[in-house]
């Protein structure tokens, strides 16, 4: 039995609507759903949770139908973008407000025990308006997870932190998910989130689901131009050379491209690379089967955190790759220098047009 | 300093001219009488029972007011149903009335309609009674207070009491302890305008309760009485504590909004 399935959810605020989302999440599951903006993110939670009644489909929690329950029934927590906190309550109140309605004895020892798990057990006494986003957003999960919910539904959490809160942000919800055994559906903008945290990831655009499955499939096999794009990769329209064997050769105009995937030959098709699986050299590398070595200029080097995002001239064609620290500082390369760009048949992806939402 | 704009000059010019007219208006209700008049005018068995009706009736009318503003004002902020726009312009319609019409509906409703008859069959007789006098206050100050709190529970972030219920609350225990804490300079600032026009409402009681002397005689109306029989003194006094109630009233509102 799945711990959520969701049939065929339709819903309509006239602003955003949701048409036609099923999905089934399992016990454990961390699904990470990213999107643009109006999307319908927002509103999926809040069907989820019971604040708005879908026009049609059903909801299924443990096999139990609470397409039509209460909110305070479905045992289902939220943490939202701005966290929420009540601010007539203390931090010591906003965790045991849940806590209080399902038990009255050991309150204090639970909110302490849950205070300390989060670092922020010396906070208890403060107002929510004294607290830094990091500690709001940290008091904001405390009290979610304090009363055991089934599910916890998260829309963008880490947002509004800057990177160095964001990174120890991370790091205690992934603690803090991991120890309790939490099922989580999570909106975010940032990708990074998916690779720290998800199972399962679902790509959302104009109220439509395009993409629901575990995390490396929508990441290396987009199923449409527009996934593709919005989860980084480098999209080329190309011809396809020839077909019925592996690998399938697409021309990308000016330079070919080996694919594992198969498609119909002399046909208009999208190719994506995702831009880690590109791999930067300043020597020409050994030629060796399933792999594509294509001839670049470097362009320019851009330091993003942890990573350098590098841009790449092919054949007037912009290739977009993504090193690390290490790598870059062993390809030694400086802009104009000619480079290697190596990436493996299994990694070209042949995506359909995205005629559906064009 | 900034060098001031002929526009800026004239946008404070014409405040300061109608603020020093109304402090003059002011100013003159109490400059006119003795002290000794006053003091003596409001010890009188008239402005005793004037004050005492007013302040008792207007007392039981706000509180009414509030146990019916408060749904009100959350159900037009928080809810989408079927006609909210046209209960919307009714409830808030008592504003833009003359007193005197508003009066006027209640005395045909109270007097001749089946609301009337059921009202009065439960004891409840509203025409030329003190009762009458505590329905008029009433639906005088129910759209002030309604407005005043439909604007604040706007202003509460609702996702506040979504969290509220996702935690196990129901919808009318999220109200108790979120939605109501939360509304509470909104709560005070609304009793207080609603007070303030109970006490001052005029039209609408002549007219539902009528102003009979030593009866249905609140303050209004005491000074409305005595004007009549040219006794000044008394007019004044009635005038003055209205205006004092008025005074109060604005600065309690003003500084629950300043909270808001």
């Amino acid at each position: 039995m799945s711990l959520l399935e969701i049939l065929d959810l339709e819903i309509d605020l006239g602003e955003f609507a949701l048409k036609g989302i099923s999905l089934q999440l399992e016990e454990g599951d961390y699904l990470n759903i990213i999107g643009p903006t109006g999307a319908g993110k927002t509103i999926l939670l809040e069907s989820i949770i019971g604040f708005w009644r879908p026009d049609r489909g059903r909801i299924f929690l443990e096999g139990r139908d609470i397409t039509d329950e209460r909110p305070e029934a479905r045992q289902i927590g939220i943490v939202y973008q701005d966290y929420a906190l009540l601010p007539h309550f203390s931090v010591y109140k906003n965790i045991a407000y849940g806590l209080k309605k399902h038990k009255t004895e050991h309150v204090k020892e639970t909110v302490e025990d849950m205070a300390a798990s989060l670092q922020i057990d010396h906070l208890l006494h403060r107002m929510p308006d004294t607290l830094s986003g990091g500690e709001q957003q940290r008091v904001a999960l405390a009290r979610a997870l304090i009363v055991e919910p089934k599910l916890l539904l998260m829309d963008e959490p880490f947002s509004a932190l800057d990177i160095q809160t964001r990174r120890q942000a991370r790091i205690l919800l992934k603690k803090a998910i991991r120890e309790r055994g939490t099922s989580v559906i999570h909106i975010t903008h940032d990708l990074d989130d998916a690779w720290v945290f998800a199972t399962k990831l679902a790509i959302f655009r104009k109220g439509r689901m395009l993409q629901f499955g575990p995390v490396e499939d929508v990441f290396n096999r987009p199923r449409s131009p527009f996934i593709a794009e919005f989860v980084g990769a480098n999209l080329f329209s190309g011809i396809v050379k020839a077909n019925g064997k592996a690998p399938c050769k697409v021309d990308v105009g000016g330079f070919t491209l080996d694919s594992l995937d198969m498609a119909r030959d002399g046909a208009g098709v999208q190719v994506a690379v995702r831009r880690e699986n590109i791999h930067v050299y300043k020597d020409r590398p050994r030629k060796r089967n399933g792999a594509n070595i294509v001839e670049a200029t470097l362009r320019q080097v851009i330091s993003e955190g942890r990573d350098f995002s590098l841009s790449l001239n092919v054949c007037d064609t912009e290739l977009g790759v993504l090193l690390g620290r290490e790598a870059v500082r062993q390809l030694n390369a400086m802009p104009g220098d000619s480079v290697y760009a190596v990436v493996e048949a299994e990694n070209v992806r042949i995506v359909a047009p995205d005629q559906a939402l064009a | 300093m900034r060098r001031l704009e002929l526009f800026q000059c004239v946008c404070i010019f014409i405040s300061l001219v109608i603020t020093f007219l109304l402090v003059f208006a002011i100013g003159s209700l109490f400059l006119v009488p003795e002290f000794a008049d006053i003091w003596e005018n409001l010890w009188s068995e008239e402005m005793r029972f004037s004050l005492k009706l007013s302040m008792l009736t207007g007392l039981i009318s706000t509180l009414l007011v509030m146990i019916f503003a408060l749904p009100i004002g959350y159900a037009l902020s928080r809810f989408e149903f079927p006609g909210k726009g046209f209960v919307k312009t009714i409830i808030d319609l008592p504003v833009a009335f003359p007193e005197l019409v508003l009066g006027l509906c209640l005395l045909l409703l109270f007097g001749n309609t089946f609301v009337g008859r059921w009202f009065s069959a439960l004891g409840l007789k509203f025409v030329f009674t003190k009762q009458g006098v505590v329905a008029a206050q009433f639906f005088t100050a129910l759209p002030y207070a309604s407005r005043i709190l439909k604007s604040t529970f706007d202003y509460i972030n609702p996702r506040l009491e979504f969290v509220s219920r996702s935690l196990g609350y129901s919808m009318f225990q999220t109200f108790i302890n979120v939605s109501v804490p939360l509304a509470k300079n909104g709560i005070l600032a609304s009793t207080v305008i609603s007070f303030a026009r109970c006490i001052g409402t005029f039209g609408t009681v002549l007219i539902l309760a009528g102003g009979t002397y030593m009866k249905t005689e609140v303050l209004p109306m005491t000074l409305y009485l005595n004007i009549s029989y040219g006794n000044m003194g008394m007019a004044l006094t009635s005038g003055m504590v209205l205006m004092v109630v008025s005074f109060l009233a604005i600065y309690v509102f003003e500084r629950a909004e300043v909270g808001l």
